[in-house]
C-alpha cells in the first residue's frame, strides 16, 4: 500500500505542482494517474522513489515513510519505466536487464539467467536478442526490455512514467495488453502515469484523474469514472461516447439471448414461420448440423407450402461478427449488433456453436441491469466506506 | 636529401621517437586524469565551467616557450618542465572533452540510473563515463597530436625529441634531418592517433553501426516487431 498523505509538491519558483493529496494506492493493483500536462501526476509518480522530494506531507510505502529510507536503497526495490525507455546505450540487452540484480550484490551468472528468463516473460526471444544493444531494437522491442528491467529483481511496486506514448498506436495497444497479461501473473502495486484516458481506462483497476494546478479530480474504478464522474472536468475529460465505453466493463454474460428462433436448416418452411410468428421476428438464424451459424432467414421469403426446401433454399443474409457471452462485454454484443443488416448479432461459445441471438431491446434490457447492479454496488461501497470513517 | 642518413641514423631515430611519443602520450593522459574529475565537477556545479574555461583557455594563450622559461626555475631543466607544459596545455582541449562527453548522457538515461538505485559515484563510474567515451576520446586525439607536435620544442631545454633532428639540421645546415624529423612527426602523430581510434573501438563495442541504425533499417525493424 503506497499513502500519500497531504503530500504538497512547490517548486523554488512558486509553481504548485501538486497540491495537498490524498491517495491511497492499494496493493496489487494497477493505479493510473491521469490528467493533461502540467497536473502533477509525474511529479506525484516520482515523489513515490523520491526522484523528487515533497516540501510538505509524507508518503508511506508499508507504513514507512520513504523519507526514512536511503534513496538507492529505496529504488533497488522500485521498479521504473520511463517513455523514452532509458536503456543504457553501451549495456547489452541482457546486462540492462540485470542492472538491478547486479547493483545489488547479485553473482554474474544468476543475474545472467534471470534477465534471460524475464526476456521470456516480456516476449523477447533470449537467443537472438540477449546480446544485441538498445539501439539495434525497434521501440516497442526497447520499451518490453524496459519493463523487464524493471521486474527484474522483482519489486512489489512498478512505476511508469508514460510507458506507452512514444510508440505507434499498434504496438502500444499490444504492449498494454502485455501489461494487463502480466499483472495477471505478477500482481504486482503499478502507478502508471498517462495523459490518455483511453490507455487509463483499459489498462487501471483504479484510476486517479488530476485537474491542473495538482488537484485530484475523481479516482473510482474505470467503470465508475465513465458512468458516474463527479463533475464537468471529469465528464469532459473521459470522453463524449463515454456511455459505449463503459459497456466495456459489463459482461455480456448478462444478455438474455434468444433461443427459439435458431433453427436448423432443415426445418420445414411452415414450422419455421411459425416459430417466427410465435417469437415476433422477422429473421431466423439457421444452423448447420452442429449448431454453427449459416446465415439469417428473412421470415418474408419463406414458402408455407414448399414442402421438403431447406432453409438455406431461401438467400440467408450474412451472419457477420459473432460474439462471445461467456468472455466478452456488453460493448462487444452491442457492436455486433450495430453492425448486422439484420439488427441482431449471433452469440457463440468456444467450440463456435450458436447460444443465442441478441436484438436491440435484449440488449437494452442487459444494459439497464448492468447499470442498476453498479448503481447499488457503488451505492453499497459508498456505505461501507461512510461506516469506516 | 640523403635517403642513407636514413638506416645509418636507425637507432638515434628510434630513440628520439620514443622520447617523443613519451613526452606527447604521458602529458595528455595526466592531462586527463586531471580534466575528468575536473569535468565531473563542472557538469555538477555548472557555475564552476566558465571560469575554469577560461583560465584553461588563457594558459593556452601563453606561449609554451614562455612556460618553460617559467617552469625551469622550479622544476629544472628535464622531462618533468616540458610534461607539466604540455599537460597544462591539453587541459583547455581535455576538459571540454569530458564536460561534452558528460552532458551528451540522454537525460532519461541519467534518469532511469537514477531511479534504479545508482548511487551518484556508481552512476558517473558505470553509466555516464563511459558513455562519453567517444567525445573524451576525441578530445584526446587533439590532445596527443598537438603534444607530440609540441614536444619537440622540449629539445630547446635540451629534452630528447624529434627537436633534436631541427635544431641539429639548422646548424648543420643539413635539411635531410629536418625533413626527416618532420615526417617522423607526422607518422608518430598518425600512429598514436590511430592506437586511440582503435582503443575508442575496443571500449565502446555499443556504439558500432550505431549512425547506420537509423531511417530505412529502424523502419524495417518495426516492421518485423513482435
Amino acid at each position: 500500500m503506497i499513502t500519500f498523505e497531504t503530500v504538497t509538491k512547490r517548486y523554488p519558483d512558486g509553481t504548485v505542482a501538486v497540491d495537498s493529496l490524498n491517495l491511497d494506492i492499494p496493493d496489487g493493483r494497477i493505479m493510473v494517474l491521469v490528467g493533461p500536462s502540467g497536473c502533477g501526476k509525474t511529479t506525484t509518480l516520482r515523489m513515490i522513489n523520491r526522484l523528487v522530494e515533497p516540501t510538505s506531507g509524507r508518503i508511506l510505502l508499508d507504513g514507512a515513510n520513504v523519507a526514512d529510507t536511503d534513496p538507492s536503497q529505496l529504488r533497488r526495490g522500485i521498479g521504473y519505466v520511463i517513455q523514452q525507455t532509458g536503456l543504457f546505450p553501451h549495456r547489452t540487452i541482457e546486462d540492462n536487464i540485470a542492472t538491478v540484480p547486479l547493483l545489488t550484490g547479485w553473482k554474474r551468472g544468476r543475474a545472467t539467467s534471470r534477465a534471460r528468463e524475464l526476456m521470456d516473460l516480456v516476449g523477447l526471444d533470449p537467443a537472438t536478442m540477449a546480446r544485441r544493444y538498445p539501439h539495434q531494437l525497434s521501440g516497442g522491442q526497447q520499451q518490453r526490455v524496459g519493463v523487464a528491467r524493471a521486474l527484474a529483481a522483482d519489486p512489489p511496486v512498478l512505476l511508469m512514467d508514460e510507458p506507452f506514448s512514444a510508440v505507434d498506436p499498434i504496438v502500444r495497444a499490444a504492449l498494454q495488453d502485455e501489461l494487463i497479461r502480466l499483472q495477471a501473473e505478477l500482481h504486482k502495486t503499478v502507478v502508471l502515469v498517462t495523459h490518455d484516458v483511453e490507455e487509463a481506462i483499459k489498462v487501471g483497476d483504479l484510476v486517479a484523474v488530476f485537474r491542473p494546478g495538482g488537484h485530484l479530480a475523481q479516482v473510482d474504478t474505470p467503470e465508475r469514472l465513465l458512468g458516474a464522474p463527479v463533475d464537468d472536468y471529469v465528464r469532459d475529460f473521459v470522453g463524449f461516447d463515454r456511455g459505449i465505453r463503459r459497456l466495456s466493463f459489463f459482461a455480456a454474460a448478462g444478455l438474455d439471448l434468444a433461443t427459439d428462433t435458431v433453427l436448423p436448416a432443415g426445418t420445414a418452411h411452415a414450422d419455421a414461420i411459425a416459430a417466427a410468428k410465435h417469437a415476433g421476428e422477422p429473421w431466423l438464424l439457421v444452423v448447420d448440423a452442429d449448431g454453427r451459424p449459416l446465415g439469417w432467414a428473412a421470415v418474408a421469403e419463406l414458402e408455407p407450402g414448399a414442402a421438403g426446401a431447406a432453409l438455406t433454399e431461401v438467400g440467408l443474409a450474412p451472419v457477420g461478427h459473432t460474439f462471445r457471452p461467456d468472455t466478452d462485454s456488453l460493448r462487444a454484443a452491442l457492436d455486433a449488433t450495430i453492425l448486422s443488416r439484420t439488427e441482431r448479432a449471433v452469440g457463440v461459445d468456444a467450440t463456435g456453436r450458436v447460444i443465442g441471438t441478441t436484438s436491440y431491446e435484449r440488449l437494452r434490457d442487459a444494459i439497464r441491469a448492468a447499470e442498476d447492479a453498479a448503481a447499488s454496488d457503488a451505492a453499497r461501497v459508498q456505505q461501507t466506506a461512510g461506516e469506516a470513517g | 636529401m640523403q635517403w642513407s642518413w636514413i638506416p645509418q641514423n636507425w637507432t638515434l631515430i628510434w630513440q628520439y621517437t620514443l622520447d617523443n611519443a613519451f613526452l606527447g602520450l604521458v602529458a595528455p593522459l595526466i592531462g586527463l586524469a586531471i580534466s575528468i574529475p575536473v569535468g565531473v565537477a563542472c557538469v555538477a556545479r555548472r557555475w564552476i565551467y566558465p571560469p575554469v574555461l577560461s583560465v584553461a583557455n588563457a594558459v593556452y594563450a601563453i606561449p609554451t616557450l614562455a612556460v618553460f622559461v617559467v617552469l625551469v626555475p622550479y622544476t629544472g631543466l628535464g622531462n618533468l618542465t616540458v610534461i607539466i607544459a604540455l599537460t597544462l596545455l591539453s587541459l583547455c582541449v581535455l576538459i571540454p572533452a569530458v564536460v561534452d562527453g558528460l552532458r551528451g548522457v540522454p537525460e532519461p538515461v541519467r534518469q532511469a540510473a537514477t531511479a534504479m538505485g545508482f548511487t551518484q559515484v556508481r552512476r558517473m563510474v558505470q553509466v555516464e563515463l563511459p558513455l562519453a567515451v567517444p567525445v573524451i576520446i576525441a578530445g584526446l586525439r587533439v590532445a596527443v597530436v598537438s603534444s607530440i607536435s609540441l614536444a619537440s620544442l622540449g629539445q630547446l631545454i635540451g629534452v630528447s625529441s624529434f627537436g633534436y633532428f631541427f635544431i641539429d639540421g639548422l646548424q648543420r645546415d643539413f635539411p635531410t634531418e629536418i625533413y626527416a624529423g618532420f615526417a617522423l612527426t607526422v607518422v608518430l602523430a598518425v600512429v598514436c592517433d590511430l592506437l586511440l581510434v582503435g582503443t575508442r573501438t575496443l571500449l565502446t563495442p555499443w556504439a558500432r553501426g550505431r549512425s547506420r541504425a537509423t531511417g530505412r533499417s529502424a523502419a524495417r525493424r518495426a516492421v518485423t516487431e513482435a
